[in-house]
């Protein structure tokens, strides 16, 4: 006889009936829970995400079977691990079942069931288990700091995954140990409890009754399961690999595009003006409070917290339903506008947030709202915008012109007539401020040295306009962005060297989309490949120890991670340290968002954390590669009373060009 | 209450001192390229207006004069803002003219604008400083006077204001029709306005009229008086260190405050 | 028929008047046309007698004098009454106005009613064959401008403290009591009530600016800061780190993310001069730096410095300042 087991042992003809009655409604009760939020997303305005397909479907092999960004965090990203290979094991195992008895076709036999269907879901299960019981000591034995304890349903579900695996073991082994299962060896836990009843004697009467009773306990319990899913956190199972499929794929921070020719509210008032993919965010977080871990806005003691952006908006989209309760104001009476201003654009959140949720774009919707249609911000970005809106930098009170930083340095100029190969973008924040007139300087005379033909705009550069799109003035931005867009081809622009990251990520993701199509690089990313190609001959010994601090714009926003390394590496002498928070878990400098606009005063200020974070390393020099983070780490250093120096990439490159020593 | 606002448009005054520079023939700075924006306390005036329309109702209306092309999009923000309609009379010679000059030019114009209670200007432009303006609006309307106001109250049929003084504050009250001029005040930031109405700004009536069209008043103050040369001083870019022991660099520090007429 | 009158109050029953300002430069002014000088001194009553023989004793010939008891603080509608009535009747050739509260409205006012020429906020004035020359800022102290007056009668608006009290040059002297009737009823601006609690001035308008970093080291250091400023007539403003230290009010933050001022003195006192901090003040007209380092990039913006302690510095200045402004 080859290898297989009878199905429903023990269960009466009524029994199985019953079963399929039960399960049916289970999966009634799933399928109605489902629509019910199927109709709370379809209130979300349109978005696009289902295409293309190939790059998505990679995502879901990376993030969900191979748990990519939840291994981030070792110890939950293993149990977690543990916990969702057993269930899937388990689940094609059921599956199997359910082909063999009510398909008819036999395939629970032979090998595959000895190895599969036996061994393999036996010693998964087991994993399961483990996995689940670490996840209930880790919450609430250890009581981890990101995890909200004392949640009802959380617990619940945890218990329930417990509760099935453990009375499936038991039914395993009183099926072994009541029909004397020549297999059950290919079972070893399930073949374990059954030596244990042997051993007890129990008689088959009894063997009977328990297995009865506890298949019955262990049908049920996966039928609440079932039934629980889109009513609970196990709602995940479902979307969050749903959720890595829809992830934005390039430029994930964006807030969507207005046309201002059609649209007739600006930003986010009410839940409808998010997308559906918004609105299915809200369902899909798990409360892992990994986002709020590593927010600098929270870690400072800002009133924000990404998590529960989420989580209140979640709790307004499930108080108002289909739309039949009148809405709240999202930004104002759902999310206090002082958490909304607190935050820093840095990605970190959604860097961290293992369901790709990304809580971005809705910050900057909701501050759209607050910007564009009540016309309320606090006063110091008010101001900055202003400024941009009277003379083009958002710098109010700026004593120097913008060309102030080249003179004496033949550099050309495209408005006297110069014509030159590459664009350098100078930047407002390098331009008008003079501590990063000596970056621009070193950069120029770098780019010289390796013979590159560069011009700058001069009088005629503005603000990319990218604060104001931070700060939620959209239509700023794009009046900005078009006029630019004007300049640019009215000198046949066609690359793009920029100094500051935040200008860098402006024209790679947001110009494009209004017509504005340029190579851009950032200016590590030149850097980068003049040493590689051996055009700079670096001489100059700069024995130091160096500590990067990653550029949100640079980094997470644009993957960037390795070319300002790179240069920083091919330094002579140069020793490099990391901090504890670097490249993907690098943590802002505090200047994103607007915030350099801003006073940050509630608890401690983000720039002087940073600084204690490079410090730390010990080493002598902080290199950053923007010009707002050398501003705020400057600050931070002067307000800590620290030696290290900030100094842009740029700068050490040039000095070792220079043949000057540290 | 129907009110009229006259708004300057003036050079930034924010300028860098790099930028800032005087035209030898005109005596008057240099505007090309330079930003142009509302002189500053010409928006608490809009302000403290667009709150009384808030309260009480009526109508705002802008007035500016100066050379009509360059006026364009900054003065959209007073529309946007919350004014009603916009007048502008369109004169090449705006920006040289002297505040007492222009405030005949104004009256003219508000004469020709019609119906008002009241009538708000600036307290003092960025860039002559004249504070001539409102007063002599005054005197051609027959109106009452008030300048460096800081707050305005309406109460039936006249104002309670609140003017700045050399002593501290004066509680004024005021009949209408008045002229108001209008200093900085917390209550009177100007507002941030709503992008709807910055799109509807662009649909808010402008008239254009020609400075050739605004019938002479009599009795200009500018006539007989003469700009023979504005020049910007000869600032030593080092800064002039006072030596000495404390007390002398004190002392030597009091004689230069005063020599600088600060005291 | 006298060529030069200043226009003279003593609202406060203060007995010297601080138009004594104006007689040097109408005396400067008429030692080319030989004209005279004459005053239109108004007050309520107490006090005039004193300030007459001051006038007089400061070389104003003849002193028009009208009581009334609505000549008082910032009556600037009786004022105009009574001037006008005044010099419809002396017909002068040139007005002199302290440009104060009172002067700045009331210049302009009356020279549209006398029919006159007018030039406000001068801070010098000189004769030139027969025509005034006038001196005054413009663009925010960034340029000056001369203008030259040749039409007659004048109205010119004078800034106060721009020109000296002259030394004394008694003349006999001569004095009309003109009865003028003021009707307070009729008066379309009336003055309410004088606020003089509130005057501690607001940052936002101050003419001087009295400003303390973070070498101030503390609110006993702010204390001594605020004593200067009193004497200044200013506010205090300090720079980030007082008030993130909480020595100070945020409000009074200047910069980048605090407010922004242009005073006509801004006193950085143990300030480094951080852009950010130099984005709220750099439009000051004139910036006077008290810093212990003489590298200090403050100095690098401002007018005047002294490179010393600040401790050390501001009780003597604070002294002296006051013996120059006299009692
Ligand atoms: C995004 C951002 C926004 C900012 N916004 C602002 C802003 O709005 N306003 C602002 O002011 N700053 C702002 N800053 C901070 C700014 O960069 C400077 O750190 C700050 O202005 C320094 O203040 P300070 O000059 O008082 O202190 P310091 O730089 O520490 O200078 C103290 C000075 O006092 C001198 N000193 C010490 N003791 C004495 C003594 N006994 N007598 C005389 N001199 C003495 C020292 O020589 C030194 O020059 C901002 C910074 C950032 C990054
Ligand atoms: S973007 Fe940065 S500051 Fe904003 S919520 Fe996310 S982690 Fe916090
Ligand atoms: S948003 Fe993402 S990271 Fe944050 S709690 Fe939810 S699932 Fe976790």
């Amino acid at each position: 006889m080859a290898p297989t087991r009878e199905v429903f042992w023990n269960i009466p003809r009524l029994g199985v009936v019953i079963m399929y009655l039960l399960a049916f409604a289970a999966v009634a009760v799933c399928g109605y829970g489902v629509y019910q939020h199927y109709r709370t997303w379809r209130r979300g305005k349109p978005a696009s995400r289902l295409t293309p397909v190939g790059p998505r479907l990679r995502a879901v092999v990376v993030h969900v079977l191979a748990h990519g960004r939840l291994l981030a965090d070792r110890v939950a990203g293993i149990y977690h691990a543990a916990l969702f290979w057993g269930f899937v094991f388990l689940f094609a195992g059921t599956l199997v079942v359910f082909v063999h008895q009510d398909l008819g076709l036999r395939i629970m036999q032979g090998p595959f069931y000895l190895y599969f269907q036996s061994a393999a879901l036996d010693l998964m299960g087991l994993a399961a288990a483990v996995g689940v019981a670490a996840a209930l000591v880790v919450r609430y034995g250890l009581g981890s700091p990101r995890l909200r304890r004392g949640i009802l349903s959380d617990a619940l579900v945890l218990w329930l995954f417990e509760g099935i695996l453990v009375t499936g073991f038991l039914v395993e082994g009183l099926r072994i140990a009541g029909t004397r299962d020549p297999w059950g060896p290919w079972s070893p836990v399930g073949y374990g409890i059954s030596g244990l009843i042997d051993a007890a004697a129990i008689s088959e009467a009894t063997i009977r009754l328990g297995h009865a009773g506890l298949w019955w306990l262990h049908f049920l319990l996966a039928m609440v399961f079932i039934a629980y899913i889109p009513f609970s956190k196990l709602f995940h199972l479902v979307l969050a690999p749903a959720n890595v499929y829809l992830q934005p794929l390039v430029n994930p921070a964006a807030p969507g595009r207005i046309d201002f020719d059609k649209a007739e509210r600006f930003g986010a008032a009410a839940l409808g003006d998010l997308t559906w993919k918004d609105l299915f965010d809200l369902d899909v977080c798990t409360e892992c409070g990994r986002c709020t871990a590593v927010c600098p806005a929270t870690a400072t003691g800002k009133p924000l917290s990404p998590m529960h952006v989420i989580l209140d908006l979640r709790e307004e989209m499930k108080r108002t339903g289909t739309g039949a309760a009148p809405g709240r104001v999202l930004a104002g009476d759902v999310i206090a506008p002082e958490a909304l201003w607190a935050c820093t654009t840095c990605m970190a959140c959604m860097e961290a947030c293992p369901v790709f949720i990304e809580h971005v774009p809705k910050i900057v919707e909701m501050r759209r709202h607050l910007v564009m249609e009540v016309a309320q911000m606090p006063d110091t970005m008010e101001d900055a915008l202003r400024s941009l809106e009277a003379r083009t930098h958002p710098f109010r009170g700026a004593g120097i012109s913008r060309a102030a930083w080249a003179e004496g340095l033949a550099v050309k100029k495209l408005p006297r007539g110069d014509r030159a190969e590459w664009l350098l973008w100078v930047g407002c924040a390098a331009a008008l401020h003079e501590r990063n007139h000596a970056t621009l300087r070193a950069l120029v005379r770098v780019l010289d040295a390796a013979g590159m033909d560069v011009a700058i705009l001069g009088d005629e550069e503005t603000c990319t306009g990218d604060p104001a799109r931070q700060m939620g003035n959209e239509y700023l931005f794009q009046t900005f962005a078009r006029q630019n867009i004007e300049t640019l081809d009215r000198y046949g622009v066609r690359k793009i060297v920029t100094l500051c990251p935040h200008c860098y990520n402006t024209f790679r993701h947001a110009y494009p989309e209004l017509g504005g199509h340029y190579e851009v690089w950032h200016h590590t990313q030149v850097l980068a490949r003049l040493v590689d190609e051996g055009r700079l001959a670096l001489t100059g010994s700069a024995a130091a120890t160096i500590t990067f601090h990653d550029p949100c714009y640079l980094g997470r926003h644009n993957g960037e991670y390795d070319a300002p390394r790179h240069i920083l590496q091919a330094l002579p002498g140069a020793r490099t340290r990391e901090m504890a928070q670097s490249r993907q878990k690098s943590f802002c400098c505090g200047a994103g968002g607007g915030l350099y606009w801003m006073e940050d005063r509630t608890g401690q200020r983000i720039n002087h954390v940073r600084t204690d974070h490079a410090v730390a390393t010990g080493a002598e020099i902080v290199a950053t590669a923007c010009p707002f983070c050398t501003l705020m780490l400057e600050d931070g250093v002067k307000a800590r009373g620290t030696s290290i120096r900030p100094m842009d990439v740029a700068e050490l490159l040039e000095r070792s060009l220079r043949g000057e020593h540290h | 209450m129907d009110i009229i606002v006259c708004l300057k448009q003036v050079v930034d005054p924010e300028l860098p001192q790099t930028e800032f520079a005087i035209e030898p023939a005109t005596g008057r700075q240099v505007r090309e390229g330079r930003p142009l924006v509302i002189s500053t306390y010409d928006e608490n005036a809009l302000e403290v207006a667009l709150q009384l329309k808030d309260r009480g109702g009526g109508k705002v209306t802008v007035l500016t004069l100066g050379p009509q092309a360059v006026i364009s999009d900054a003065f959209r923000l007073a529309l946007a803002m919350g004014a009603d309609e916009m007048v502008v009379v369109d004169d090449p010679r705006g920006p040289d003219r002297l505040g007492g000059e222009k405030a005949a030019i104004l009256a003219a114009a508000i004469r020709r604008i019609g119906r008002f209670d009241l009538v708000l200007t600036g307290c003092e432009s960025a860039d002559w400083t004249e504070r001539v303006v409102a007063p002599v609006l005054a005197e051609a309307l027959s109106a009452a006077c008030v300048t460096f106001v800081s707050r305005v109250e309406a109460a039936d049929g006249t104002l309670m204001v609140r003017r700045m003084a050399d002593e501290g504050f004066h509680r004024v009250e005021v009949r209408l029709p008045a002229v108001l001029s209008v200093a900085s005040d917390e209550s009177n930031r100007p507002r941030l306005p709503k992008l709807k109405d910055i799109l509807a700004a662009k649909r808010k009536p402008v008239h254009v009229w020609p400075v050739a069209d605004m019938p002479a008043a009599p009795g200009d103050l500018a006539a007989g008086v003469e700009v023979r040369e504005v020049v910007i001083p000869q600032r030593t870019t080092r800064c002039e260190f006072l030596e000495g022991e404390s007390a002398e660099q004190a002392a030597a520090l009091a004689q230069r405050l005063r020599d600088l007429k600060l005291l | 028929m006298p060529g030069i009158c200043v226009v003279a109050t003593v609202p406060d029953a203060a007995a010297i008047p601080s138009s004594l300002e104006l007689v040097g430069g109408a005396r400067a002014l008429d030692a080319s046309h030989g004209a005279g000088v004459s005053a239109v001194l108004m007050g309520t009553g107490p006090g005039l007698r004193e300030a007459t023989d001051e006038l007089h004793r400061h070389g104003v010939a003849t002193v028009y004098r009208c009581a009334h008891p609505l000549l008082t603080s910032g009556q600037v509608d009786a004022f105009l009454l009574a001037t006008e009535q005044v010099l419809r009747a002396a017909t002068p050739q040139v007005v002199l106005i302290r440009a104060d509260t009172v002067g700045r409205e009331l210049a302009p006012r009356l020279a549209v009613r006398l029919g006159a020429a007018l030039v406000t906020e001068c801070v010098e004035l000189a004769a030139e064959n027969g025509a005034i020359v006038a001196r005054r800022q413009t663009y925010g102290g960034r340029a000056l401008a001369t203008l030259v007056v040749t039409r007659r009668p004048a109205v010119l608006s004078v800034k106060p403290h721009s020109l000296e009290v002259p030394e004394p040059a008694p003349v006999p002297g001569r004095v009309e009591d003109v009865a003028v009737s003021i009707d307070a009823d009729t008066l379309p601006a009336r003055v309410c009530e004088v606020l003089r609690e509130e005057a501690e001035v607001g940052l936002d308008d101050a003419q001087v600016v009295v400003s303390g970093g973070r070498g101030v080291g503390g609110p006993e250091g702010f204390a001594l800061l605020k004593e200067l400023a009193a004497v200044l007539g200013g506010a205090v403003g300090a720079s980030r780190p007082p008030a993130d230290e909480g020595w100070v009010p945020i409000s009074w933050q200047i910069g980048q993310t605090g407010k922004t001022v242009r005073p006509a003195l801004y006193i950085a006192v143990a300030i480094s001069g951080a852009t950010q901090h130099v984005a709220g003040m750099s439009g000051s007209r004139t910036i006077v730096a008290i810093n212990r380092d003489p590298n200090a990039p403050i100095f690098s913006v401002a007018h005047l410095g002294i490179v010393g302690d600040y401790r050390a510095i501001v009780p003597p200045l604070v002294a002296r300042i006051k013996e120059l402004k006299g009692p």
